[in-house]
């Protein structure tokens, strides 16, 4: 949900919505890279008949950069189709559903893989099965079951399609008052609320999945370990509606209209009149966007709503000063003497919003939510797991915590540190993400959610 | 005769390359064949009449299966774009555009 709802009108397109992108070196299958990308934010589980599936309509798409240009080497891209078993019942199935073939759940998605790469398409795997929704205990009584089924391995990937439980935590709801962080509430410039704990407000829901599990071998390029990452999701350039069908026809060719690589860039820093273009756009274009980044306009209001809480940051931004720290970890990559004198993910000087990677830091054994921030540097913005804390990391890189990396005389304020939306960090999540493929967690169930 | 220039850009493979003559062949078979030409008002009887003016063959091997959709971008200097498949046909046709503007009444 870093991406959730993000622009005017991808918010009224959920089906093509973009939510997170996540790309982590597999814990457990270290010579390869995981990458998920979720779609459909917010998915109440309790929501049919006509539950959540991906869109026809649709193409979906992964993409990875591995030379540093902000475009796409490799893309795997992924179409669905939608069966209906009997028209006449107006059930999503029809009784227990034991098994993907099972001829009782009436309404199923498949869908193509494809690889793009050179000019030219491969298909790796053609009607492979999503899993159902999770519906209930009687509709769907061994969900975990079904899900395996659902993992296909194709074309020399491990690939997954269909809803997983919501991985990412933010306080949404104070966080889009007025900026609002709950554990700071009591020192917020426009009111007088109590300082509290924070809700978790995508907890909960279930969102839609389509993870890979690539060979590192496949993705990088020979002593250039570091890839760059991002997600799409296209519609064909006209869609009419066929009123004789009752139905969307679409024609014409496809037309970007979401995007994501690092978590919250479109929706925190990208200012309301570009966020559309932004999502039409390739990142290799995000040089127009560079201002948006350097000087990132919540900087400037965390000192108004916290009076005096931010006098450095204050200071910085009232002098102009260029954010190189914030370019360097959206739209370049870090590079190397900067956190230390071997960690980065510089990808080259072409600005680019990819979630970057470097394939060659193994995964942690204790890994810390704050990434980079908490010493692990197998964290974002190394690419980002599904357990990272994003958000408190952005919050505090954007209230100056990253600005001394690249200015050692700027000094950090000491509050700075106490920026996060969650205390304690990390809040409850009642299906957090598992060890293993696809890592997030088993959906929701319809018949338990909401409670 | 009109000027008539052609640009055509695809995202897939399914395109055809259309020109002018199959643009009129396709809207005047428009009804039997099912197509959907947004930008000429199918539902218009202004329309029909224009359907019923054209004497040109259509070859069902080079009909396209899905919907064409014609994009009138710019009727004053003849801009319009075809969209079919994956395909976009880009036209600059003043006088098919007058003829769309003079069937929409």
């Amino acid at each position: 949900m870093s991406s959730h709802r993000e622009a005017p009108e991808i918010s009224k397109d959920p089906v093509a919505d973009s939510t997170d992108l996540y790309a982590f070196v597999s814990p457990d299958k270290t010579s390869t890279v995981t990458i998920i990308a979720n779609y459909i934010p917010l998915q109440l589980p309790s929501g049919g008949p006509n539950f959540y599936e991906f869109g026809d309509d649709v193409l979906y798409a992964i993409h990875i950069d591995n030379n540093g240009d902000g475009r796409a080497d490799i893309s795997y891209e992924f179409r669905f189709t939608t069966t209906v078993r009997d028209g006449e019942t107006f059930l999503y199935n029809t009784g227990p559903i034991s098994s993907l073939g099972d001829t009782s759940w009436n309404r199923f998605q498949t869908y193509d893989v494809s690889m793009v790469s050179g000019g030219s398409s491969t298909v790796l795997g053609s009607g492979l099965p999503c899993p159902p929704c999770n519906i209930g205990p009687l509709s769907t009584p061994d969900y975990g079951s079904l899900a395996a089924q659902a993992v296909a391995s194709v074309g020399g990937i491990t690939v997954f399609a269909g809803q997983r439980a919501e991985a990412f935590y933010v306080d949404l709801g104070s966080i889009f008052d007025l900026g609002n962080l709950r554990p700071l509430a009591n020192a917020h410039a426009f009111g007088s609320l109590s300082a509290g704990p924070g809700v978790n407000a995508t907890n909960n829901f279930n969102v839609n999945s389509i993870a890979i599990q690539v060979p590192i071998s496949a993705v990088t390029r020979s002593g250039h370990p570091v890839i760059g990452v991002w997600t799409t999701a296209s519609r064909q350039k006209a869609r009419i509606f066929d009123s004789g069908a009752g139905e969307y026809v679409s024609a014409g060719p496809w037309e970007q209209v979401s995007r994501l690589g690092n978590p919250l860039v479109n929706e925190v820093l990208i200012g309301m009149g570009d966020k559309d273009r932004w999502n039409a756009l390739p990142p290799h274009d995000d040089k127009e966007f560079l201002t948006y980044v350097t000087q990132p306009g919540l900087a400037g209001l965390l000192n108004v709503l916290y009076p005096g809480a931010f006098p450095n940051l204050a200071a910085a931004v009232t002098a102009g000063t260029a954010r190189a720290d914030l370019e360097a970890i959206f739209l370049t990559g870090i590079p190397a003497g900067v956190v230390n004198k071997t960690y980065t993910t510089f990808t080259g000087t072409v600005l680019a919003d990819m979630l970057r990677l470097n394939t060659s830091v193994p995964p942690a054994g204790s890994p810390s939510i704050l990434g980079i921030l908490g010493g692990d540097v197998a964290g974002f913005p190394n690419g980002r797991r599904p357990g990272d804390d994003v958000v408190t990391i952005e919050l505090q890189a954007l209230a100056g915590a990253t600005l001394s990396l690249v200015d050692p005389t700027y000094k950090v304020d000491a509050v700075v540190k106490s920026v996060t939306d969650f205390k304690p960090d990390p809040p409850s999540i009642g299906s957090p993400p598992t060890g293993s493929f696809p890592y997030l967690g088993t959906p929701y169930s319809g018949y338990n959610e909401p409670s | 005769m009109p000027r008539h220039d052609e640009e055509r850009r695809s995202s897939g493979s399914s395109g055809r390359r259309l020109s002018r003559r199959s643009l009129l062949q396709g809207a005047a078979t428009a009804g039997a064949a099912g197509l959907a030409v947004t930008a000429m008002g199918a539902a218009n009887p202004a329309l029909a009449a224009t359907d019923r003016s054209s004497a040109v063959s259509l070859d069902p091997a080079k009909t396209p299966a899905g919907p064409i959709v014609v994009h009138v971008r710019d009727a004053k200097s003849g801009d319009i774009e075809v969209l079919s498949g994956t395909s976009e046909t880009r036209l600059r046709d003043k006088d098919l555009a007058a003829r769309i503007v003079r069937a929409i009444g």
